[in-house]
């Protein structure tokens, strides 16, 4: 009993860790016209600005865009109030 | 005469050289000016580049009223920087202008100088022929516009003696002679030829000296026909 209940808790914390999600938030740009973007993007290593800046500009780069920086990295906890800025960026990538 | 004109030539001639150098001078000159106008004038691109380094900068400009806002000055920047492109246009008309109008000065002092060196020659030179007219209806004969009366043997001496320099020709004084009186010059006598020439001399002479230097105002006497400045006792 008390190993499954032990083997029940590791699940739920290993799941509980994985379900903690990494997302960034980051600005881009065109040129010609100048055009601007801000956009929040999940990401799936390791959860640093490195890793995002890696991770986002071959993507950014494939629709023309250029990443111009990472502003920072949070988790669920950050999603909604960035919700409303980004707009049509939001998780797009 | 011959003397002025050949001095006048090589005013010419320096004042050709000073005008060339002058002309290149003022083009190279505009054209420095030129240069260094076109790349001090902003780039197209430099609002851009402004607006971008704003946006990245400020890390709170992220709500998508103020990147459209940003966007919004980027393209008003792209349009002015279109007008740029007319006033570029514009400075270079003006240039070519200019320089066109500096050639175009530097041409006339160099040759206002000119004309002034030749004035001052003319004037110390005192009486240069410009032009002689002889009318032989009227046995009158005009130098520079001023009309001598000569008597009828002056003005055919006159007349063989300026159709001899038209032809570049030196008369002996039996040559005038037998050209006026129809006759072989080997027929003639030089001493006659020479008096005719006297006659003339005087005529003429006298006409000019009486035009030119000695006045004669009619009921009042005589004057000399000179400013007072120049004259100077020794």
């Amino acid at each position: 009993m008390k190993i499954i209940i032990a083997s029940l808790l590791a699940l739920g914390f290993a799941a509980s860790s994985a379900e903690a999600a990494c997302y960034a938030d980051y600005k881009a740009k065109q040129d010609d016209p100048l055009r601007l973007q801000y956009g929040v993007v999940q990401i799936n290593g390791e959860c640093s600005i490195e890793t995002a800046t890696a991770e986002l500009t071959p993507k950014l780069a494939a629709d023309g865009w250029q990443l111009l920086n990472v502003l920072g990295v949070f988790d669920d906890a950050g999603l909604a109030e960035r919700r409303e800025s980004a707009g049509e960026f939001y998780l797009r990538y | 005469m011959q003397a002025s004109s050949i001095s006048a030539i090589e005013a010419r001639q320096t004042g050709n050289r000073i005008v060339i150098a002058g002309i290149a001078a003022i083009v190279l000159i505009l054209l420095v000016a030129a240069i260094l106008l076109f790349i001090n004038l902003p780039d197209a691109n430099a609002f851009n580049a402004r607006v971008e380094q704003l946006f990245v900068e400020n890390d709170d400009l992220t709500t998508r009223a103020e990147i459209k806002l940003l966007e919004i000055l980027a393209q008003s920047g792209t349009a002015f920087s279109a007008t740029l492109d007319s006033y570029r246009f514009v400075i270079f008309v003006l240039l070519v202008f200019s320089t066109s109008l500096l050639i175009a000065a530097v041409a006339f002092l160099v040759m206002l100088i000119a004309m002034n060196r030749r004035m001052g020659q003319i004037e110390r030179k005192g009486i240069e022929v410009n032009s002689l007219m002889i009318a032989r209806e009227q046995n009158t004969v005009l130098l520079n516009n001023i009309e001598f009366k000569l008597t009828e043997s002056a003005i055919e001496t006159l007349s063989v003696l300026a159709e001899a320099r038209m032809d570049d020709e030196v008369l002996s004084g039996a040559e005038i002679e037998g050209v006026i009186s129809g006759r072989d010059s080997s027929d003639c006598d030089e001493a006659a030829g020479a008096t005719r020439i006297k006659r003339l001399r005087d005529t003429l002479g006298n006409q000019m000296v009486s035009e030119l230097l000695i006045k004669n105002i009619a009921r009042r006497g005589y004057v000399l026909a000179i400013d007072k400045d120049v004259i100077r006792m020794v």
